[in-house]
């Protein structure tokens, strides 16, 4: 593309285009400082002056790559990213261990697994149907692990800014917190040495033990106790409380393929709302009736109770010291008539 | 690891304690067949309280019975312990 040069009829439409346009950093840069280079169309003398007018500041960094504490390019950088956020928007999550499944026993897991959460009726409040976004997916322990470390004890909004240098050589605070940055390793460093002092103190430190091994992860976009419930029955049935598909309803889920992944698949625990969870604990969020509707009525039952016996608790002294009054008024008035009746029947 | 000769193996733990692991890297350490080649695996997991110790128990088919400490060795301590007994009962086919 030709190098574009200011001139003055230019500049005229230029000015009536830049208040409809957010000006674009790097065109100021091309254009050229000197205002007596644009007002003479001499086109290749203005070409001879760019070289020292487009030069680049020596320490500028360019917004799409800020500076990164591990390195950017590589898969595991990108795979910790995508763990980081995998754990930010995910409140609910199973982790199990996989020993040796091979991929057809994969393909049935998740095949009965498909099928168990869309039999899963649609709740009044959810909009969407959060059963196709249900997945059971293989991690790499280690990542997930340097992940979770991010997650639980680096604070991005804790981040100060610094001054980068932009393409014209102006100075603009800018804060790199993303989550392959300096700040980010540096917070993880101390927390960890912290945590060393003081062990069972955060998320991460209960949570760690079970990043041992081969893992898988059903990941739940929100947290909803009836899908749960339809995943632990078919990865984990527990016969009375979660009882694994008939062999009626579903008879591929006890072909032998199936089965054998099964055996082979095995629950650990659970993040929900970032707090860990065992098997028992998962089962109880799972065995949650009517999801959080049932809990909200459970509580709003439970306040009213409350209310009603509290009402019922203060009127009750004034009751009592009225009926109290009224007894001891009936005996006064007994009293005073009971000698005259006497008297009366006396004569 | 020569889990041929493996008849049994049962296992007990609790993941969320440091001692599990090499419990838990045991079972990986199993053949993706090893249920269908007739290894009886059991795996009983404890509730996240339980301060019992982890336990990884093998029978042999030659009967022979290990019941390993967890708390003590990591998975390489294992792993080296069965393959010592295995690797007598492989040499002893091989001979016969």
């Amino acid at each position: 593309m030709p190098l574009r040069v200011r001139c003055p009829a230019v500049r005229g439409l230029g000015s009536a285009l830049n208040g409809a346009r957010t000006p674009v950093r790097s065109a100021a840069v091309l254009l050229p400082p000197n205002p007596k280079v644009s007002t003479a169309r001499q086109y290749a003398t203005a070409v001879a002056a760019v070289p020292s007018n487009l030069r680049v500041p020596h320490d500028y960094i360019p917004p799409t790559s800020p500076p990164t504490a591990r390195p950017a390019d590589t898969r595991k950088s990108q795979l910790l990213r995508t763990y980081t956020s995998l754990l930010r928007s995910t409140p609910l999550m199973l982790i199990f261990q996989h020993n040796n499944l091979t991929a057809v026993e994969w393909a049935a897991i998740r095949r009965e697994l498909r099928a168990a959460l869309a039999d899963v009726p649609q709740s009044g409040t959810e909009a969407v149907d959060i059963s196709s976004t249900i997945h059971i997916e293989v991690i790499r322990t280690r990542m997930f692990d340097m992940a979770l470390k991010i997650v639980e004890y680096f604070d991005p909004s804790k981040v100060k800014p610094t001054l980068a240098t932009t393409l014209t050589g102006r100075k603009v605070k800018t804060v790199y917190n993303h989550d392959l940055s300096e700040a980010a390793y540096e917070s993880v460093r101390a927390a960890m040495k912290s945590n060393k002092v003081e062990p069972d103190s955060s998320a991460y430190s209960q949570l760690s033990p079970l990043l041992v091994g081969p893992l898988a992860v059903v990941t739940f976009p929100v947290v909803s106790p009836a899908h749960l419930a339809a995943a632990l029955k078919v990865l984990s049935p527990s016969p009375p409380a979660f009882p694994a598909p008939t062999r009626k309803k579903r008879p591929s889920y006890h072909e032998p393929i199936a089965q054998s992944g099964l055996q082979k698949l095995l629950l650990v625990g659970g993040r929900v709302e970032g707090k860990v969870f065992d098997i028992d604990g998962m089962k109880w969020v799972g065995g949650i009736e009517s999801g959080l509707e049932g809990l909200r009525a459970q509580l709003v039952h439970m306040l009213q109770s409350a209310g009603l016996g509290l009402t019922s608790t203060l009127e009750g002294a004034g009751k009592s010291l009225w009926l109290t009054m009224e007894s001891r008024r009936s005996v006064l008035e007994e009293a005073e008539k009971g000698p005259q009746e006497g008297e009366k029947t006396e004569s | 690891m020569l889990t041929h000769w493996i008849s049994e193996v049962s296992t007990r733990f609790n993941p969320f304690s440091a001692s599990a692991k090499t419990a838990r890297l045991f079972l990986t350490r199993l053949p993706p067949g090893a249920r269908a080649s007739g290894m009886n695996i059991t795996t009983q997991l404890l509730p996240r309280a339980s301060t019992e110790p982890s336990s990884l128990f093998i029978k042999f088919k030659d009967g022979h019975e290990m019941k390993l400490d967890c708390d003590t060795m990591n998975i390489k301590g294992v792993v080296e312990v069965v393959e010592r007994h295995t690797r007598q009962l492989q040499k002893q086919a091989d001979l016969e």
